[in-house]
């Protein structure tokens, strides 16, 4: 039942609910083409974790509901699945917020992404090696509790264990909060593997625009639960507007958006 | 030295008795473990369970393990059905509706129970005899029940079973996944209905074997729904999350609540074995609400 489309994944214009009062999306559309690296991007509150739960039907686990639009994923149309249908799909979401099972072993925690799969103890073990390919920190680990992992470890558990599954698309919700920089390159240059070598489609939600974009094919901007521009990763770049308000570069020498305001009211009280 | 003796089989007594406590918590931790739940239900669960188990060996004649098989067959319908009608329905509400819901689901019980089976008290005989064991009173001058004994043994079955469920089945691994984040484990395709189907059926079946335990100490009968609070002062202390915790609570309260009858009883006018349990529980509350073997509770603010 695959889809022949371009489009591994396509949002259409969807508005979602919380609670059936608060209107947490008012109207976004956008597209994963197959193969590719899709920045969503945005800050604190825009809308991004709601657009990927939206499309993994998690919304549903925390009384939000898609209430136009439509969500067509791989040649299906996303309405009535949960998450563990779309587990079956071949569609994985990585949680804000790294989420491991804090009391099972970093391995414990990877091999229960397979537990949608019908694997063989021996299929299981060769998976694991080959995930272990990846992320060589984690086979160092392997035995740990999860929750004695650093922040960084942790993400990377995320990352595997749903990579266990054996996705077709990834999402993956802020997967740098938190980490520092040396360890944002880190797990950026594994997301960037997988998507070339496994051939996996990635979605990802990030308040980091500028290495979001750097390992990205395409980006969106949404604010407020709308798309307010869109464009190729490189466009976005080099545009005037992201680059003033999401990388603090300009050519005035602004570093942020408190400098911005504050250059602003400056210049009011010399006036 | 005869004093020492006495101690030592008060203390016996006593630690066996708390294995009894024990395998009704444990039905409670299951449940908790997965859906974060106090399951009012499980006191009826134990006497919906074995008063089948009566119903079927006296009123239909059928043999012991036969009986067995078809009441624990039973529970995993009745957990089937808790699923299906209860839990599903209630999947995103909070955990206090839950709740709510297994006090109702008590209610059911208990009426089901009673309704097909009668509620005449029922004398269940094992075959174990609720007195000393000859062997040991000769050598070792302890008297020990028989069917605290087997008690013991069979808590400690379960548990090595229920351990080695956990540990190293598939099913297993979903479980420890759930109870650790129910949110994630679904994110990666662990189904929870799955899951909750198989810990109501496993406490469906741990509530049996306490059933039949209690029962042929103290007959098949409508008390036995109370028992479930008796495993409240196990829990509080053993930490809710824990089934290590539920094992040492229930020694613990067994050990302790003997001791203080024998010792302490008679200033009291007696009887305190029926409270003891509550104020230790009480103390705990106050000062390791966590229990002993409880996950510490972390909030962030």
């Amino acid at each position: 039942m695959s889809g022949n489309s371009a489009n591994i994944l396509d949002i259409k214009n969807i508005e979602v609910m919380y609670d059936n009062v608060i209107l947490a999306l008012h109207d976004v559309s956008l597209k994963v083409p197959k193969g590719k690296v899709v920045a969503l991007l945005g800050a604190n509150g825009a809308g991004k974790s709601t657009t990927l739960k939206a499309v993994s039907t998690m919304l549903a686990s925390e009384r939000g509901k898609v209430t136009k639009g439509s969500i067509d994923y791989d040649g299906n149309l996303i309405e009535k699945q949960n998450p563990s249908q779309m587990v079956g799909l071949g569609m994985v979401q990585v949680l804000e917020g790294r989420r491991c099972f804090g009391h099972l072993t970093v391995e414990e925690n990877i091999i229960s992404g397979a537990y949608s799969r019908k694997l063989s103890k021996g299929d299981i073990d060769q998976e694991l090696e080959k995930i272990y390919t990846y992320f060589l920190r984690l086979k160092e680990r392997r035995k740990s509790q999860a929750a004695f992992t650093s922040g960084g470890e942790q993400q990377m558990i995320a990352v595997a264990r749903a990579m266990m599954a054996k996705p077709k698309m990834l999402l993956l919700d802020e997967p740098t909060m938190g980490l520092a920089p040396q360890l944002v390159a880190e797990i950026f240059n594994i997301v960037k593997e997988l998507n070339q070598k496994e051939g996996v489609s990635i979605l990802l939600a990030e308040q980091n625009t500028n290495i979001a974009l750097k390992n990205s094919d395409y980006g969106y901007i949404i604010e407020t639960g709308k798309v307010m521009l869109e464009g190729t990763a490189e466009s976005l770049l080099n545009n005037d507007k992201v680059k003033e308000l999401y990388l603090g570069i300009s050519k005035k020498g602004r570093k942020n958006f408190r400098d911005v305001l504050k250059e602003e009211s400056l210049n009011k009280k010399i006036n | 030295m005869n004093e020492l003796l006495f101690f030592m089989e008060v203390l016996v007594g006593g630690l066996l008795a708390g294995t009894m406590y024990s395998l009704v918590a444990l039905g409670f931790v299951l449940i908790f473990k997965a859906s974060a739940t106090f399951n009012f239900s499980q006191g009826a669960m134990v006497f919906f369970s074995v008063l089948a188990f009566c119903g079927f060996m006296q009123d239909f004649n059928i043999p012991f393990v036969l009986a067995f098989i078809l009441a624990a067959f039973l529970m995993v319908v009745v957990g089937l059905c808790t699923e299906r009608l209860v839990l599903r329905p209630l999947m995103n509400a909070s955990e206090d509706t839950v709740l709510m819901a297994t006090i109702g689901l008590g209610y059911v019980l208990e009426g089901l129970a009673q309704a097909a089976w009668g509620v005449e008290v029922r004398r269940l005989d094992l075959g174990i005899g609720d007195f000393p064991v000859p062997w040991i009173a000769d050598n070792l001058k302890l008297f020990i029940s028989a069917l605290d004994i087997t008690a013991g043994l069979v808590a400690a079955i379960m548990i090595i079973g229920l351990f080695l469920l956990f540990k190293y089945t598939k099913i297993g691994l979903g479980l420890r996944a759930v109870a650790d984040d129910a949110g994630a484990a679904s994110s990666i395709g662990i189904p929870l209905k799955h899951i909750m189907l198989l810990v109501w059926s496993a406490a469906g079946v741990v509530a049996l074997v306490a059933g039949m335990m209690w029962g042929a100490r103290a007959g098949v009968q409508f008390a036995l729904v109370d028992l479930a609070l008796k495993a409240l002062p196990v829990l509080i202390i053993g930490g809710f999350s824990s089934i290590p915790g539920a094992i040492i609570g229930g020694l613990i309260i067994g050990a302790v609540e003997k001791i203080l009858e024998v010792y302490i009883g008679p200033f009291f006018g007696g009887a305190i074995e029926g409270w003891a349990p509550y104020v230790l529980a009480i103390f705990f509350l106050l000062y390791r609400p966590e229990g002993l073997f409880g996950e510490k509770i972390i909030r962030r603010v």
